[in-house]
């Protein structure tokens, strides 16, 4: 699953401990990385429990500061203030960064932070710098989220007593395959194997089968269905999921996701608060990190007091000379932030639409993460699904961590008594996967929200007469036009018989086992004949790295449309 | 992950072929399934899954393991009775829960597993299939026993009444 060059260690290493430990089998811990914060817990054999570090916190900020000679991340080190954080020399929000380019819009949005972000707007990783002693130090998001890994395996050893291999990790529903071998590098910079990577409100789903498992005591699928809604909304992500769960079993039967979340909305505020803030910023001076940092905490203070309160009283002496005083309400808030409510609403209807589910099936409404303490949230979930409260049954901080140590203990072949890890999600892809076909169009092959494993695939045709080879170009997206989807990988296939255009055949076809392995094989189909004139092609994706940005104009300027294929049309 | 791409590039074409027994017996062509109309639907999500009601089609036709032995459910089984089925196979036969060296079988059997529960479970797509196999295999049970009849009782003979209006709410 991980990074070639880390996969081959780690391969054969896991399936030697696989082996040996098949009867004392090591439970993987569950991590949930936040945007904000991180959590660690692990089944201890009879229930989940979340791991607390030294100074006794289950949550921990996720940043690392590289203020020291050694870089210290938020779970081993105290900030003084929240301040320190806010210096520049502190690195956090690395989920919204990692595996982005520097073209990308949250990448843009992240300008803003007290640390450097710099982008050159060509399509390869933006640079990113911490300041020490006045220099900007760089580092990247992979690194960072290495540092932060390894002070939580660390923790965990100390806490368990052991030491600690195999994770299952939860990550946002919308992170392309390129994103989610980031994570993979990562992890194995930590020491760390990837057991299983769940979108986030699978992992709740997960936690939500146990707690109805254990409520009704139905077995294998006889008891009745419950439809859930997951609403799982942080600090930089919001995730949506509609899940079918009866007799311990979760059945995702639609995943939408989105990098909108807590930072948006506190971004929002500040440039409410402070409309040329960007302006003032874009140096990133010594003062200006200081005034910004002021603006960000008091800003945070403001968001978090406007969950209980109808209003807020915001005084802020920015030390520039400028001073902020000003009384924020709930309607003013959620006017700034109409953007960001909106695109949850879109979400959440897709997330059902795609389900085929209507809002009176939903039988439980599951609200988590930081967001979901935000009333105007809660309130567009109970009005969507026309339902007057939401579910109790969960920390909202905690579920997903919770879901993530359930996963690890199953996946490693725990088993239970009492039939508590009696458990199995079934997962769908979160985003389509497809190739280029002329002009520019995505054609998916296996659309978002199918069931994995799958197996699906579509036969291709030459756009030109006598075309003896096509480019197979990989993207994962949504949008109609592959320009506004993420490259995956390409390859080239050789050898078609020379033929007037729209007659030869080329199959693709993609496959997904069940370690979320994606494999793509094409090949030319010869009609009649069945000699093995020209072997398939079979290529593991994503093979692109760094600068994927601009590999798709490369392709297109060498080659322009004359490797294009085009979908057979249907005949009838 | 576990299993090397090599080897599994070998089996690909079998694999993909698995449930369609024995018609071909020939090598493995460069198709990976040799349904050409099949495949030739193209693009949106609606036809692919008319893609595999083709193909489950003609494999049927091939093979006598109809949609309903898949599930191992009669064919007058519920929609409850249907997603009972699917969740309990499931528990079986997926690869998060059978053992490290049977993650390769297993994959394609849930596959299979899945594609008739997302049929059988649409009522649409349901009544569809079963008059496909009553077009295809005229008297299916007729030499079957008379507890045959009975256990399929509720299906007041061969007709054109659909699933959407008889079984599924």
């Amino acid at each position: 699953m991980s990074e070639p060059a880390y996969t081959v260690a780690s391969d054969s290493e896991t399936t030697g401990e696989e082996k040996t430990s098949s009867a004392f089998p090591e439970i993987a811990i569950g991590i949930d990385i936040g945007t904000a914060q991180c959590s660690v817990a692990v089944w201890n054999g009879s229930q989940v429990e979340l791991l607390k570090n030294t100074r006794n916190q289950k949550m921990m900020r996720s940043y690392v500061n590289f203020k020291d000679d050694v870089p210290l991340g938020g779970v081993s080190n105290q900030l003084s203030h929240e301040h320190e954080m806010l210096s520049g020399a502190a690195i956090f929000n690395m989920k919204r960064l990692i595996g982005r380019a520097d073209t990308d819009p949250v990448v843009h949005a992240s300008k803003s932070l007290p640390f450097l972000v710099q982008t050159l707007d060509i399509g390869v990783r933006p640079f990113i710098g911490a300041l020490v002693n006045n220099v900007w130090r760089s580092t990247t998001p992979e690194e960072v989220l290495a540092i932060y890994l390894l002070e939580l395996r660390a923790m965990a050893e100390v806490a368990l007593k052991r030491p600690i291999r195999n994770v299952v990790l939860t990550i946002p529903v919308s992170f392309n395959r390129f994103q989610v071998t980031r994570i993979e590098r990562a992890c194995a910079m930590a020491g760390l194997h990837v057991l299983r990577l769940m979108p986030e409100p699978t992992a709740v789903a997960l936690l939500y089968a146990q707690q109805q498992q254990q409520t009704i005591h139905d077995n294998m699928g006889s008891g009745s269905e419950k439809i859930a809604l997951i609403f799982n909304m942080g600090a930089g992500y919001c995730d949506v999921a509609v899940t079918a769960t009866a007799g311990g079993v979760s059945q995702i039967k639609a995943l939408a996701g989105s990098p909108i979340g807590g930072e948006d909305m506190l971004q929002n505020m500040m440039r409410h608060l402070l409309p040329d803030s960007e302006i003032l910023f874009s140096n990133h001076g010594i003062s200006e990190i200081k005034s910004m940092g002021l603006l960000r905490v008091a800003t945070q203070d403001a968001i978090h007091k406007l969950t209980s309160q109808t209003s807020v009283q915001i005084d802020v002496d920015l030390g520039n000379g400028s001073k902020i005083c000003k009384v924020v309400d709930q309607e003013e808030f959620q006017e700034v932030n109409k953007k960001v409510f909106e695109k949850c609403e879109s979400l959440i209807i897709q997330c059902l639409r795609d389900a085929k589910g209507e809002p009176e099936d939903v039988t439980d409404i599951i609200a988590v993460g930081g967001c979901s303490y935000i009333p105007k949230i809660r309130n567009l979930l109970m009005s969507i699904c026309k339902k007057q409260e939401l579910y109790k049954g969960m920390n909202p901080l905690e579920a997903a961590v919770c879901g993530a140590a359930l996963e690890g203990a199953v996946a490693s072949g725990v088993n239970d008594p009492f039939g508590n890890l009696d458990l199995l999600t079934i997962q769908v892809t979160p985003l389509a996967i497809g190739i280029q076909a002329v002009g520019n169009n995505f054609v998916p092959i296996i659309p978002r929200n199918t069931t994995m494993p799958a197996r699906k695939e579509l036969v291709f045709t030459t756009v030109h007469d006598n075309q003896t080879g096509a480019l197979i170009v990989v993207y994962e997206g949504e949008e109609k036009k592959v320009e506004g989807n993420h490259l995956l990988g390409y390859f080239k296939i050789i050898g078609i018989p020379p033929a007037p255009r729209g007659v030869p055949e080329i199959n693709v076809c993609m496959d997904i086992d069940a370690s979320n392995v994606l494999r793509v094989l094409a090949g030319v189909v010869l009609p009649g004949s069945q000699h093995h004139g020209i072997p398939v092609m079979e290529v593991r994706m994503p093979t692109v790295d760094d600068g994927h940005g601009w590999c798709a104009e490369a392709l297109h300027r060498t080659y322009g449309s004359s490797l294009d294929l085009d979908t057979v049309q249907k005949k009838i | 992950m576990l299993a090397s791409s090599s080897t599994q590039f070998l089996q690909y074409p079998f694999q993909t072929t698995l449930y369609r027994q024995q018609p071909q017996t020939k090598p493995p062509s460069l198709r990976f399934r040799p349904h050409k109309t099949v495949a030739a639907c193209t693009a949106t999500g609606e036809q692919t899954t008319e893609t595999q009601q083709l193909r489950f089609r003609a494999h049927r036709m091939a093979s006598t393991v109809s949609l309903y032995e898949v599930l191992g459910i009669p064919m007058s089984a519920s929609c409850h009775e249907i997603k009972a089925a699917y969740r309990r196979l499931a528990r079986m036969c997926h690869p998060d829960v059978v053992a490290i060296n049977r993650k390769e079988t297993s994959a394609d059997e849930f596959m299979k597993i899945h594609t008739a529960y997302s049929t059988l479970s649409d009522p649409d797509k349901r009544a569809c299939y079963d008059r496909e196999i009553y077009r295809y295999r005229p008297r299916p049970y007729a030499a079957s026993s008379a507890a045959m009849a009975t256990a399929m009782s509720g299906f007041s003979g061969y007709t054109s009444r659909n699933w959407e209006t008889d079984q599924c709410w």
